[in-house]
């Protein structure tokens, strides 16, 4: 018991080591390295998002280690891509015939990849638990990991190809709904291996991924379907170093809420199962309901947060390109509801002490009112911010 | 409050009444829920549409529940300003009731207390140390980041630690960031404005009318302290005011300054979706010694001083159109030109009545998606129609027929047609005619078989030349060019079916099928023939052998004269030539709340990481003198799960650095 509290106060207070030097040279070096060669082609905002970038994910990877290797696998891989088409005259049709772009590293290939080993993690984590494997829910985490890797690196290298396509047609992949559906599986499944560690339990993986597995199935029909992931050249309103921003912090927030409805569920699920027997095999196995409910608060404070911030970055950005922060377009407007019903949300259960089933089934409606703001406006309603339609 | 007067006791006891109210968590958390639920129906139920447009969709009844409800201007409604007003002043109550409470609690190390109510904390543990300094206790408890106090009791030491006091700062910023941020939003508000209309100088203008017309009372002088309008302006022309749109009419706003608009550019991708659009604006203002100059993009204004400028849209700013009018009931083929621009209205007398002609919009690209062939074919996934106008036709009564043509013959199925699209609504869609270009890829032969057959004397020369009389004799000879004469007058003005109809109201059923086919027997062979003559007269042709396009051109024309009699106002407009001269659409604003509201915001955002990841904290070390007992206590705000956790690691530390006698 000693020894594991040892551990505990270890991995709070980590001493500085050889591995956050190689860490930081690393994270420095990269950041110039992209500053030398694409400086050039960088306003002064991007370059301030390049090094605040930098400072941010030094800070990550100590405060978080397992990002390092995350880091690491996804930069080794997209180097791998880049310079494959390095190797052929940066020709984006090779993509369909060099062997490490077609079967693992173009940006479709590592989608496609991202999509099998996630819905591999939900089935083998849903597995673990009910299999009491232990080492079949390790193998879940690892998968979730691989996945998470491969959708980064596929958003890496589609950054990478659609420069080659056409150099007018460069940016950032998370300007259409199909590009930001990747970033949501990516994040969401990132922010729950964040707490997996945290809360030392496997057992809610399946039910979170399960909706990073309901994306996925999106991602496939949309791709199929609707040939949504062709690269497409930005619209005049979406060029601006504010995407850059605005977007990764707004799906931060998504991640987490989605994490919060996910982990309420599963809460519910085990209320009642505990409510006829307390003593079932699949209630000793879950987590208690208390950190359950504890974990739902910590990921809409953390959701909330950036929520906060990715909605002032699209202020400040709207007063830049329409004239207005705020005009009461449906995005706007369904962002506010969004916060106000998180808002509503936090302070029930911090003034008023509300906690278990109640939140947990205000947590999962969180989650709808989200999934209308992030789709349903898309799709419902006409506004200034119709991008990526359905 | 400090010694309240007598007087004023009564006063403070009914206001103690209403003040928990007002803060309650109750209260705010329904005004926040409804605040939602408006905001709600503002986005499903479109706002400031045309009134005329909610009784179609809504009926008259709902429109007019829904419109007393405010519903179709929520964001302006006066209850959902009531609704934020009361938030405001909930928040404003909870702030200044707990505020204080709280500072005083962050400089609220509780060293004094007892021995006995540090047992009675949360987490207590006491126990009898091997040895206890109490230096060392407080570097152990710096080294966890906890500030630290001493106190000496009667019976005892005290050391107190705290860390985290600024979670207390969360609560206080977070809650001020709201109220600073509605403060903002009220000073870009047009409340002022609400306030001058009351009070009668200010009426906004309903009307479309040119600038000079617009009454003083609907201008607003560059005074006003905070607006978010537009204006189209022209390329080579230059503005001072500027719109504001108020209620259901707009204002007109006196700039301090005035805008020329050099040039305005859209730039496209290779695919034909716009890339960027651009204006070279040139601001004057009195008190600038130089004007400035800059070129505005969409994502990249031009401020001055406390007012930026944005590209906001564009139109045409009045392009040159060279066009020829083709009367379609004329006999010669002698167009009329006619020199005008976009914007302008022209008339137009004809035998079968006056038509006013309003120039509405001209277009240099017409951009759609490319049809699956010509995709295979050329692998460009967008097709360009070439340069349109879009105008209207309007007759004595005030019908108007609605047109857009195109400039340039299309490609369809292998062929050249001349567009022109025709609709009586704007709800409806523009139905189109085909007119087939020549082999010179215009117009030209189109008209000159048109007049023919409009042309009864020319008819019947044509006629009479082409089709000798064959077996018959004179009069049943003439008698026949005569009805194939009347036949193509019918023919012109109601298209076959106008021969099927009148077939059918003069002839005796038995007879009808029999009349018919040989009425459009002639009608076709009168047709022929005077095709043929066009052709001749080309001299293009060997009548021997009608080439493939002739005869395709000739069943394309049959086409379009057979529905020419739906087109409306017997006018074809023909584009000629043109000047581009396009408006930019700048969105000016002078917003003195932005900053206000970017100040509130960072509040917010400070105050959001202060609330959620700091936990304030508190922790005493007790010595007792007469026992040797350290009593470790410890109390956390908001406790966590994990409290006890941490509590425990840390008297275990503690606990290793003092040692435990056994």
């Amino acid at each position: 018991m000693t020894t594991a509290n040892d551990a505990m106060l270890k991995t709070e207070r980590q001493p500085w080591g050889l591995r956050d030097t190689i860490w930081t040279a690393l994270i420095l070096l990269g950041s110039y390295f992209a500053w030398d060669v694409f400086g050039s082609l960088m306003d002064v905002y991007e370059i301030g998002i390049l090094i605040g970038t930098a400072i941010f994910w030094i800070w990550f990877g100590r405060y978080w280690p397992s990002i390092q290797p995350f880091t690491y696998a996804t930069a080794l891989l997209s180097l791998l891509a880049i310079w494959t088409y390095v190797q052929n005259d940066n020709a984006y049709s090779v993509s369909e015939t060099a062997f490490f772009l077609k079967f693992l590293v173009s940006s479709q290939s590592a989608i496609m990849w991202m999509s099998a080993l996630f819905v591999l993690s939900t089935v083998a984590y849903f597995g673990g638990l009910f299999g009491k494997s232990e080492s079949v829910s390790k193998f879940a985490t690892f998968l979730a990991w691989a996945g998470s890797v491969m959708g980064s690196v596929g958003m890496m290298v589609r950054w990478n190809e659609s420069y080659l396509i056409n150099p007018d047609y460069g940016h950032i992949p998370v300007s259409s709904l199909y590009e930001v559906f990747i970033l949501f599986a990516v994040m969401t499944t990132l922010i729950y291996l964040f707490y997996e560690q945290r809360m030392r339990t496997r057992a809610m993986g399946g039910f979170v991924m399960l909706i990073v597995s309901a994306s996925v199935a999106f991602l496939l029909w949309y791709t199929f379907d609707r040939g949504a992931h062709e690269i497409q050249p930005l619209v005049p309103a979406l060029k601006s170093y504010w995407m850059k921003i605005h977007v990764p912090a707004n799906f931060v927030g998504y991640g987490a809420f989605s994490i919060a409805a996910m982990v309420g569920i599963a809460y519910l699920i085990v209320a009642k199962l505990q409510e006829k027997n307390p003593n079932s095999d699949f209630v000793q196995r879950m987590p208690s309901l208390e950190s359950m409910d504890d974990l739902m608060y910590k990921t809409i404070a953390l959701g909330f947060a950036w929520f906060t911030i990715a909605t002032v970055l699209g202020a400040m950005w709207a007063a830049e390109a329409w004239g207005g922060y705020w005009s009461w377009d449906p995005k706007e407007t369904w962002a506010l509801i969004v916060w106000l019903n998180y808002a509503a949300w936090l302070h029930i259960r911090m003034s008023k002490g509300w906690r278990g089933k109640p939140m947990a089934w205000w947590a999962v409606i969180g989650l709808l009112i989200t999934t209308f703001a992030f789709l349903g406006v898309n799709m419902f309603l006409s506004g200034l911010h119709s991008y990526g339609e359905l | 409050m400090p010694n309240p007067t007598p007087e004023k006791a009564p006063k403070k006891h009914r206001r103690i009444q209403w003040l928990p109210f007002l803060g309650s968590m109750n209260l705010a958390v329904t005004l926040l829920m409804m605040l939602a639920i408006a905001s709600v129906i503002g986005t499903v139920l479109q706002q400031n549409q045309a009134f005329q447009d909610y009784i179609i969709k809504f009926g008259p009844f709902w429109t007019q529940v829904f419109n007393s409800l405010g519903l179709f201007h929520v964001y302006g409604a006066a209850w959902f300003i009531l609704v934020l007003l009361f938030l405001l002043i909930s928040t404003g109550v909870c702030v200044s009731r707990n505020a204080p409470g709280f500072l005083k609690d962050m400089k609220q190390y509780s060293e004094g207390l007892s021995l006995n109510a540090y047992k009675h904390q949360p987490q207590s543990v006491t126990y009898t140390p091997e040895n206890f300094d109490s230096e060392q206790a407080e570097k152990l408890l710096q080294q966890q980041g906890y500030k630290v106090r001493l106190h000496e009791r009667d019976d005892g030491l005290t050391v107190a630690g705290m860390k985290g006091r600024w979670n207390r700062w969360g609560y206080i910023l977070t809650h001020v960031s709201i109220i600073v941020i509605c403060i903002g939003g009220l000073l870009d508000s047009n409340l002022l404005l609400k306030a001058r209309e009351l009070t009668g100088n200010l009426a906004p203008e309903t009307r479309s009318v040119p600038l000079g017309e617009i009454p003083q009372k609907s201008w607003v002088g560059s005074d006003n302290f905070s607006f978010r309008g537009t204006v189209n302006v022209a390329e080579g022309q230059k503005s001072d005011v500027l719109f504001l749109p108020y209620d259901r009419g707009f204002l007109v706003q006196k700039l301090p300054f005035t805008i020329d608009v050099k040039d305005f550019r859209i730039e496209y991708y290779d695919t034909g979706m716009p890339k960027n659009y651009a204006s070279d604006l040139v601001l004057t203002a009195p008190e600038l010694e130089e004007p400035i100059e800059k070129t505005i993009e969409v994502n990249k204004p031009l401020y001055y001083k406390n007012y930026a400028i944005y590209q906001s849209s564009f139109g045409d700013g009045g392009s040159k159109l060279d066009l020829k009018v083709h009367p379609l009931l004329a006999r010669e083929f002698k167009p009329l030109e006619m020199n005008t621009s976009v914007d302008q209205v022209e008339t137009i007398n004809t035998p079968v009545g006056k038509y006013r002609i309003e120039f509405n919009d001209f277009k240099l690209h017409n951009i759609i998606p490319a049809s699956e062939e010509e995709q295979n074919e050329t692998g460009k996934k967008m097709h360009n129609n070439g340069p349109s106008i879009v105008f209207k036709v309007r007759n004595d009564q005030g019908k108007a027929w609605e047109y857009e043509n195109f400039m340039t013959p299309d490609k369809q199925d292998g062929r050249w047609f001349f567009m022109t699209g025709m609709r009586t609504s704007t709800a409806e869609p523009f139905r189109y005619l085909f007119l087939p270009a020549d082999e010179g890829r215009g117009l030209d032969r189109f008209f000159e078989y048109l007049t023919l057959i409009n042309d009864p004397e020319r008819t019947q020369a044509t006629l009479n030349d082409a089709l000798p009389a064959e077996g018959v004799d004179e009069r049943t000879h003439q008698m026949q060019l005569k009805l194939m004469n009347q036949l193509l007058m019918l023919f012109r003005r109601q298209g076959f079916n106008g021969i099927t109809s009148f077939v059918e109201e003069n002839v005796p059923p038995e007879e009808q099928k029999r009349v018919r086919d040989y009425y459009i027997n002639q009608t076709s062979l009168a047709l022929q023939t005077l095709y043929l003559s066009v052709l001749e007269k080309e001299e293009t042709q060997d009548l021997e052998s009608i080439s493939e396009f002739n005869k395709q051109w000739f069943e394309d024309a049959m086409v379009v004269l057979n529905s020419l009699s739906n087109y409306g106002p017997p006018l074809y407009f023909e584009l000629e030539n043109f000047t581009h001269i396009q408006s930019t659409g700048l969105q000016i604003t002078k917003s003195p709340g932005k900053d206000v509201v970017y100040f509130g915001s960072t509040l917010l955002i400070i105050g959001v990481f202060f609330l959620f990841y700091l936990r304030q904290k508190r922790l005493w070390l007790a010595f007792d003198n007469h026992h040797q007992t350290l009593t470790i206590a410890g109390k956390d705000t908001k406790p966590l799960p994990e409290t006890e956790k941490e509590f425990n690691r840390l008297v275990e530390a503690i606990q290793a650095q003092t040692g435990i006698k056994q």
